[in-house]
């Protein structure tokens, strides 16, 4: 029997790194049938993550590479090669 | 491309500088965008992003070409971002004291503090509503969070970024993500 809450929320997250046996899910699932707060915690951790993934992406700023080959020291000192 | 840019990386490290500018144009949009997640911010993102790129420069020595580039690229700009992050706010982000959930409480208490979720929806995008709530987090859980939702990194490339031990993924994981719960739960 999985203990409400911290041994069903740490399930949670066994599950939610993909690392969960069979086994494990199967307690977690029945626990989860009859424990109203767990199921609250296991739906807000799962939004959590769908919410994170939404998120867009941002456009790097306008002639970024040129600057960063304007800083880049002038020649590489003390570097041993043969061209 | 992927081989292209493998050559440029080798060319790079000869002391070819000009093959370094592919490498940059390659890898920016990530690293740019990687910046920004972690310090929430256009400016100080294309600075560290900057910082990242001629840090790699610099070091190019050191890497080892068996070994994915991208993985050493992103280990560099997370270490930045997190050194920048502590020396900005050198209290606020309470990380040695959060352990378990007396540390997770002390979420609850930074909201209260602020004004209300409800309120902070209404005037925010949702974007950048979770782009604050990821601010909020110590920079530890924060770099994890970022790596693993909003760039896909698997836990193990998350490992070998940070260099540090899988277990340790895991359980900053965990604490990041009911960090993030209670802060995202009114959403």
């Amino acid at each position: 029997m999985v203990k409400c809450k911290g041994e069903a929320v740490k399930l949670m997250h066994i599950y939610l790194d993909g690392d969960i046996t069979k086994e494990e899910e199967t307690a977690l699932r029945s626990h989860l049938e009859e424990c109203k707060a767990c199921q609250e915690h296991f739906h807000e951790l799962k939004r959590t993550v769908t919410l994170l993934s939404s998120t867009e992406s941002i456009q790097v700023p306008e002639g970024f590479s040129r600057k960063v080959m304007d800083r880049l020291p002038e020649e590489k000192r003390g570097v041993r090669y043969s061209r | 491309m992927e081989h292209f840019i493998i050559q440029q990386i080798k060319q790079a490290k000869k002391g070819d500088q000009s093959a370094f500018e592919d490498v940059i144009s390659f890898y920016q949009g990530k690293i740019f965008q990687h910046c920004y997640r972690m310090l929430g911010n256009r400016h100080e993102a294309e600075d560290l992003a900057q910082e990242t790129f001629i840090r790699a420069y610099v070091n190019i020595e050191s890497f080892d070409t068996s070994r994915k580039f991208s993985t050493w690229l992103y280990r560099i700009a997370t270490n930045l971002s997190i050194d920048r992050i502590r020396k900005k706010k050198p209290d606020y982000y309470l990380d040695a004291e959060i352990k378990g959930t007396e540390g997770l409480d002390m979420y609850s208490q930074l909201a209260a503090n602020g004004r209300s979720l409800v309120e902070e929806v209404e005037s925010l995008e949702l974007n950048d509503h979770i782009q604050r709530e990821i601010s909020g987090l110590p920079p530890k859980y924060r770099g994890i969070i970022i790596l693993r939702y909003l760039e896909e990194f698997s836990l193990q490339e998350i490992s070998d970024i940070l260099n540090i031990p899988l277990g340790t993924v895991k359980t900053r994981l965990h604490r990041g993500r009911e960090a993030l719960r209670k802060r995202l739960r009114h959403v």
